[in-house]
Parts: C-alpha cells; sequence; structure tokens
C-alpha cells in the first residue's frame, strides 16, 4: 500500500501556472480509503467543504499555516539550523575558495521558511549569502513572508515550483521535501538543479532507519496537535528514501552525489535527518577538506555496499 | 524522622515539583504556536501563565487534605496516612522528574547530535509517559498503604497538574501567533 500525505492531497497547485486548483474532498477521501488509510480518510471528511464538496481553500490554508507552525517545533527541537550549518558551512568555505562574489542559497519547498529565517537571524553563513525560500504553495509563501518582515529578517521568499525553479542558485538546499517526490520525479528534481548554474546541492530529509516511524510517532503524538499533522509525521517517516535510492537519482550529470551519514554509519537516535548532496566535480576534495575529520561520514555510491555492512 | 514529621517537607517537595510541571505545562501550551525565530520572552511568558495556573490548581490538593483532616474521626491517623501517601506519591514523581531533568541538562548542554539523543531518547517519549507518572504516583500512595482519602488527596493533585497545559493552551493559545 502506498502511503499517502494528506498535505500533498489537499493542495493541489497547477504546476505551470502556479494557480490553486479546487480540491473535491469526497475524491480525497476515496483515495486514501482504497489506499487502506482510514483514519486519514476520516481527517479529510472531517474538512469544511462548499455545496459542490469542493474543500474551503481559505479553511485548508489555515490549517496548512497551521500544521507547519507545529512542525517548526520540531525542528527547532531538533536542531535542524546547527545540523545544516554543520554542512552547509564546510560547504560554503569550499565554494568561496572556488568563486568569489556574491552566493545565493535558495531553500526549495521552503514551508514557513524556518531554516532561511533562522540563518537569516543568526548569520552563520555570513551576510554576503543571500536567502531566498521557494515553495509551491502561496499561503506557506505569504506567512514565511510575514514572519521574516515581523522580525526584520534579511530573506525572501518566492511562490515557484522546484522542477521549475523560478531562482537561480549558487546551492540548492531543502528540508523535510525529498519523501514527497516519488518514482521519476526524484531523479528529476536532482537534474534540473544539476543542470542550472548551481554549484552544489544539500537536501535534508528523514533517514530511513527502522527507528524512524516509531520516533516520527512519539514525536508527532507528543509535540502536534492537529491530526493531520500527527498522520503526515508518521507517514513521512515511512516513506523516506532509502540511502541507495538517494543516491542513485542524485547522480545527475555533472554532480557528484555524496550522502552524510548513510545508514550504516550513523546511530539512529542522533540522525534524525541528514543530506544527499551534489557538488561540481572539482568541489569535492575542498568540501571534504572543509568538514575535517567530519569528511569520513561522506560517501559516495561506491562506498556504500561497504558502509551499509 | 517518622512520616509525620517528614510530612511539612515532603508537601513543600510536591508542591514545588507541581509548580515547576507547571512552568513546563505553559511552555509546551506555546510550543508549536509561534513561528518567530526569537521567542525567548514569549517562552518566559508562556511559562509564568503555566506558573499561575498550576499555582490555582495545586490549591485543589492541598483544600482536599485539609479537608480530609477536618473531617477525620481520628485527625493524628489522618494525617499519618496523608503522610505516608505523600512518599508513596513523591518517590516515582521524583525519579520521573530526575529523568526529564537530565534529559533536559544534556539537551541543552551538549551538541546537536548527542542533544538529538536526549530529545529521540528522553524528552519525547517523557512527555508522553506524563500520564504514566502521574499513575504511578497514585499507585505509590496505595503501596503505601496510606488509604483511600490519601489516594483521593493524590488523584486530585494528579489531575490538577495534567489540567495546566491544556488551560493554558485554550485560554492563550489556541489560535497561532507569528
Ligand atoms: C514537509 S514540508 C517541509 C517544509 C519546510 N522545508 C520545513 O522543513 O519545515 C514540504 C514542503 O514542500 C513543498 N513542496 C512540495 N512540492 C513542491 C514543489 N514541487 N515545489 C516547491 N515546493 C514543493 C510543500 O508545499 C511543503 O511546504
Amino acid at each position: 500500500m502506498p502511503h499517502l500525505e494528506i498535505s500533498d492531497l489537499i493542495t493541489v497547485t497547477d504546476p505551470r501556472s502556479g494557480a490553486r486548483l479546487p480540491v473535491h474532498r469526497g475524491e480525497v477521501v476515496h483515495r486514501l480509503r482504497e489506499a487502506g488509510d482510514r483514519r486519514a480518510a476520516r481527517i479529510v471528511a472531517a474538512l469544511p467543504a462548499d455545496r459542490h464538496d469542493v474543500l474551503d481553500p481559505r479553511a485548508v490554508d489555515r490549517l496548512m499555516i497551521g500544521v507547519h507552525t507545529e512542525l517548526q517545533r520540531l525542528s527547532e527541537e531538533l536542531r535542524l539550523g546547527e545540523r545544516l550549518v554543520h554542512v552547509l558551512g564546510p560547504l560554503f568555505e569550499a565554494v568561496r575558495a572556488t568563486v568569489p562574489g556574491p552566493l545565493r542559497l535558495v531553500d526549495v519547498g521552503s514551508g514557513l521558511g524556518y531554516v532561511v529565517r533562522w540563518l537569516a537571524a543568526h548569520g552563520p553563513l555570513g551576510p554576503e549569502v543571500e536567502l531566498v525560500g521557494v515553495d509551491l504553495d502561496a499561503a506557506l509563501v505569504g506567512e514565511a513572508d510575514r514572519l521574516a518582515r515581523a522580525e526584520e529578517l534579511d530573506c525572501r521568499f518566492v511562490h515557484g515550483n522546484a522542477f521549475d525553479l523560478p531562482e537561480a542558485a549558487t546551492v540548492y538546499v531543502s528540508t523535510g521535501v525529498l519523501h514527497h517526490f516519488r518514482g521519476p520525479d526524484l531523479a528529476e528534481f536532482f537534474r534540473a538543479q544539476a543542470a542550472s548554474p548551481a554549484l552544489a546541492f544539500c537536501h535534508f530529509d528523514i533517514a530511513a532507519t527502522r527507528l524512524a516511524p516509531v520516533g516520527a510517532w512519539v514525536f508527532h503524538r507528543t509535540r502536534m496537535r492537529h491530526p493531520l499533522g500527527r498522520h503526515d509525521g508518521v507517514a513521512s517517516a515511512r516513506r523516506a528514501h532509502t540511502d541507495e535510492t538517494l543516491l542513485h537519482a542524485a547522480a545527475a550529470p555533472g554532480m557528484r552525489p555524496l550522502l552524510y551519514e548513510p545508514r550504516g554509519l550513523a546511530n539512529p537516535f542522533c540522525t534524525t535527518l541528514r543530506p544527499i548532496i551534489g557538488v561540481r566535480p572539482e568541489l569535492e576534495a575542498p568540501l571534504r577538506r572543509a568538514l575535517g575529520r567530519a569528511a569520513r561520514r561522506l560517501v559516495g555510491p561506491e562506498q556504500l555496499v561497504g558502509a551499509a555492512r | 524522622m517518622t512520616p509525620q514529621d517528614a510530612a511539612p517537607a515532603l508537601a513543600g517537595a510536591l508542591i514545588a515539583l507541581g509548580l515547576v510541571d507547571s512552568a513546563f505545562s505553559g511552555f509546551r501550551a506555546y510550543a508549536g504556536r509561534d513561528a518567530r525565530i526569537r521567542k525567548g520572552r514569549a517562552v518566559v511568558r508562556a511559562s509564568l501563565r503555566g506558573l499561575a495556573v498550576g499555582g490555582g490548581l495545586l490549591l485543589a490538593p492541598v483544600f482536599t487534605a485539609g479537608a480530609v483532616l477536618l473531617a477525620a474521626a481520628d485527625r493524628h491517623r489522618a494525617y499519618a496516612a496523608l503522610a505516608e501517601g505523600g512518599i508513596g506519591f513523591l518517590v516515582p514523581l521524583a525519579c520521573y522528574a530526575t529523568a526529564v531533568l537530565l534529559s533536559l541538562a544534556a539537551y541543552l548542554v551538549l551538541p546537536f547530535r548527542a542533544s538529538t539523543l536526549a530529545m529521540v531518547a528522553g524528552l519525547g517519549p517523557l512527555t508522553l509517559l506524563r500520564p504514566l507518572a502521574v499513575a504511578a504516583a497514585c499507585a505509590g500512595v496505595l503501596v503505601r498503604g496510606a488509604g483511600v482519602s490519601a489516594l483521593l488527596v493524590g488523584a486530585v493533585a494528579g489531575a490538577a497538574v495534567l489540567s495546566v497545559e491544556p488551560l493554558v493552551h485554550r485560554r492563550w493559545y489556541a489560535v497561532p501567533r507569528g
């Protein structure tokens, strides 16, 4: 049975125009039942809809903002910002050694923009790195922008599609997004970035350990109030891509794929999210140097079999 | 020292534990409702709200204990039973609180990787186990053979501390803000 996330089904955006499309509640409920997920079907059946059974878009937006606000708490508790900087710091150091001039980090699927706003508030990458968030969900982009302005943070948010990137970047990053892309979409996601002038990507997602669904259940149960957040949190841990899938998909032309903290090397209690990295080949050596001892956590496809043992 | 002699200290320790728990409950009622990055002041405010609500609710077990003593035919025996029950109530809670404080200290001082361990193996599951810790405390009252009146006081205290988070949440944080 496929694991579906409710949030993917109740917000549908036309990938070309970016326009919000109407969603029929009954169809979503039917799809979830077909997938054997009665609980998710009940959650959707309780959402408000008009007399044509179209989900109320404003209620859905409010719900998505609420759930993402709760989700941010998990990112805060798992120190996502520090986790990112641990890898992004050395990555930008390597990039700086290669290209002079202003740099731009683009967070794809930025949601409420926690990562971008955290980086803007703490400034660990330096002032010359422009910080941009891109997301397909206009309501989340609007809220991310409002939050950034409320705290006068130097970053911006753009409404756009990960497969048709509106913003050029030096480094593309994301957190908790990869598991939403299934089948050929995953490789396409990396390919689009590899085909751009970007020098690297660094995408963090849930490590597909055996512990991940249990940990996700405990965390979403204790930290999230809305049943949708609790449901999707566990579903996303079940949908997390394996190390092999990530390394295979990230092997886009012109990029050297590297997985940081693969399953075999990492303690599943400490590694909740970790990145799949792609760097232009000339950046690999400077990146390893900048990482220092931590470079031993980095594996390419050729090492994965050995590391997993 | 008999349990009766220790009773005031016991009551003080239980109330202090209840108040600390209330402050944490206030924090939990707020956490996840505010997506700003800098929210130190809001965290302090939420903790104080928890403390205020908890302070009020903890009067309930205090009054219940008072009523038990006033209604007792043998006040001396009732006092002894409450003191005995207090010990039974405190031991499981003290174990729980120690585990929470150790996890919290580890979370706050250790680097991010080890702090994740403190969160994943400590603070997360411990939050889930909170009602069970209260149930264990009530069971502790029975194990000490303190009787139904002491159990009643314990149950009221348990209900009071478990109510702080939902009450603070409903009163101040029902709608996400930022
Ligand atoms: C689980 S959320 C993660 C949000 C945020 N990165 C975080 O860590 O809190 C996944 C996000 O990906 C966005 N998303 C999904 N498909 C997308 C696409 N094709 N292009 C851009 N964003 C997309 C969703 O709108 C949602 O905000």
